[in-house]
């Protein structure tokens, strides 16, 4: 528990050191935000829907590819004898769960700034957006651990991350839809379910693979 | 001799698909109808209605009777028949004034019994409007006749369904197909379970050539669907769930590939394509057996669709269904094992 807290102060550390990289994100989200808005001028909602995910995805692949690669091998080696494997995937978890809360509430206040806000069911969109963030982030942070193992990783991010988040991403949206007001479901309950269940899986993966991932 | 003895389970797979091939393309299918005009009709009238008959021989049968079929007991008996050839025949039915029932028309089944053919439906064949509602009357003139003393045969066909026909046959290549998929990405996160508790060579090699074997069979599982698909639903693609999940699964097990070929040293990627093995087969499980239950989809088992059974696979074809499963699986084995061994000649000439 103390070197979880320990890490996660380190990569904190780290990213305020280096605010290029954090910054380079921020500045990635308000960009492609505006690109979409000139081209489109009025955004309807349906396009704001799969917009506002789609940013959270591809800010989370650029943010998360970082957070194995930036560690070189000298380093991994030092961290592996000090703390247990689950140590490390624990606090890189909740490091980028917290770094992807914080891109969805960028996201989310740009879009609004720029396109409108169209939100309908507040708690629902919400509830949606932190589960939804929740299943992107350990999805991603245990395929950037696979793909910091490969050559040319961001491409083998992209290779080995999509065919797994579409489950959760058509999932995310179909519940925001909902909390936009475009769809009327009444399967709402277990669509959350069925979320919850995916990030359960993918967390208990993570937790169990990543010790084997780790050793080099 | 001896490698009869140790290789007969390839043996057994290659008699038992070839049997299932053989027996699976050349048993017909039971007598059905495909086609019957017209379709509507009114109370009061004579109605001559034609149908076309499959794998039907009228011309040759003695006794033919004919019957539209209400629900319940209610029928009404064919009054005169012409033959016209093994696959047509006529019927003229004197329907009466009034239906047995509550409201303006009623959706009739033609039921046809031969002696040669045996008795065979056809569902909404007829439905039958009435001007005004009378069922009392309805009720006695719908009464007289039953439906009794159907023709028995005894011949191994296959059953006919409307909307599959002959393409019911595919059910001994598309499902046992992805049934030997699974089986074989089990096998292969097995072996990569087992490099994980203790890392060689061959676990790794024999995870692979599962792997391998398991995305060929899960293309022709998908091909074949698609040709299903084209038949029963219109379209190759019809970006149903089920078919989409399943492509999507084909991807994450492509990408193990992708993932074996960026890493050139050998014991970092037999270590790590284990892990991403064990991952994708646990991706794979959501993706194919619980997304697409909970969604709505045009495939059976799906989205509230009734699954495998009742009377698309009926006694007749689990006789051919079950085995497929176990030839198809055995090949597959085999070819992994071909794989495998391949794999481990090329690195010992590597050494």
């Amino acid at each position: 528990m103390n070197s979880i807290l320990v890490l996660l102060h380190k990569e904190f550390t780290l990213e305020f050191r280096q605010k290029y990289a954090i910054g380079g994100v921020f500045l990635y989200v308000f960009s492609t935000v505006f690109i979409v808005y000139s081209a489109f001028i009025q955004i309807p909602t349906t396009v704001w829907n799969v917009q506002f995910w789609l940013i959270i995805l591809f800010a989370a692949v650029n943010a998360f590819l970082k957070s194995f690669v930036s560690e070189n091998s000298d380093k991994q080696l030092y961290l592996y004898q000090l703390v247990s494997p689950l140590a490390v995937i624990i606090s890189k978890l909740i490091y980028n769960l917290l770094i992807l809360l914080m891109i969805t509430g960028l996201a989310f206040l740009t879009l609004v700034l720029l396109a409108g806000n169209p939100v309908r069911d507040a708690g629902l969109f919400f509830l949606t957006s932190i589960v939804g963030a929740a299943g992107i982030s350990i999805a991603f942070t245990f395929i950037a651990a696979i793909a910091s193992k490969g050559n040319n990783q961001a491409t083998l991010m992209a290779i080995l991350g999509f065919p797994v988040i579409i489950p959760i991403l058509l999932t995310i949206m179909k519940l925001s839809a909902n909390a936009l007001g475009l769809i009327q479901d009444t399967a709402i309950l277990s669509d959350l379910g069925i979320l919850l269940g995916l990030d359960a899986l993918l967390l208990s993966l993570t937790l169990l693979l990543f010790p084997f991932l780790w050793k080099d | 001799m001896s490698s009869m003895k140790k290789d007969w389970w390839k043996w057994l797979g290659v008699f038992i698909l070839t049997l299932v091939i053989l027996i699976g393309l050349l048993v017909p299918l039971n007598p059905g109808i495909t086609n019957v005009s017209p379709s509507n009709a009114t109370s009061g009238t004579t109605i001559s209605v034609s149908a076309n008959g499959y794998n039907t021989f009228f011309t040759s049968a003695k006794n033919i009777r004919a019957w539209l079929k209400l629900a319940g007991d209610h029928a009404l008996a064919a009054k005169s028949q012409e033959i016209i050839s093994d696959n047509e025949i006529i019927f003229t039915f004197d329907l009466p004034s009034y239906l047995p029932v509550d409201q303006l028309y009623a959706e009739t089944a033609l039921v046809i019994d031969s002696d040669i053919d045996g008795a065979f439906v056809r569902p909404f064949a007829l439905s039958i409007n009435q001007k005004e509602v009378n069922v009392e009357l309805g009720e006695q003139a719908w009464s007289s006749d039953k439906i009794t003393d159907l023709s028995q045969t005894n011949h191994f066909r296959y059953p006919f369904r409307n909307i599959l026909v002959e393409t019911i046959r595919n059910t001994y290549f598309h499902v046992p197909l992805w049934f030997g998929m699974i089986l074989l990405f089990l096998g292969s996160t097995i072996h990569s379970i087992q490099f994980l508790r203790k890392p060689n060579e061959l676990s790794d090699q024999k995870a692979v050539g599962f792997v391998s074997t398991g995305v060929l069979f899960g293309i022709l599982g998908l091909v074949t669907g698609a040709i299903w698909a084209k038949f029963t639903w219109g379209a190759f693609w019809s970006w149903d769930v089920k078919q989409n999940m399943s492509a999507i699964c084909m991807l994450i097990y492509a990408a193990y590939f992708v993932l074996r070929q960026s890493m050139t040293d050998q014991d970092r990627r037999a270590r790590v394509s284990a892990v991403y093995n064990l991952f994708a087969f646990m991706a794979m499980i959501p993706l194919l057996f619980v997304i697409p239950r909970l969604t709505e989809s045009l495939h059976p088992g799906n989205g509230g669709n009734p699954a495998l059974g009742g009377e698309d696979l009926d006694n007749t074809m689990r006789m051919i269904f079950y085995p497929a499963i176990i030839g198809w699986t055995l090949l597959g084995v085999w070819m992994a094992q071909l794989k495998w061994r391949t794999m481990r000649i090329e690195s010992r000439l590597r050494e």
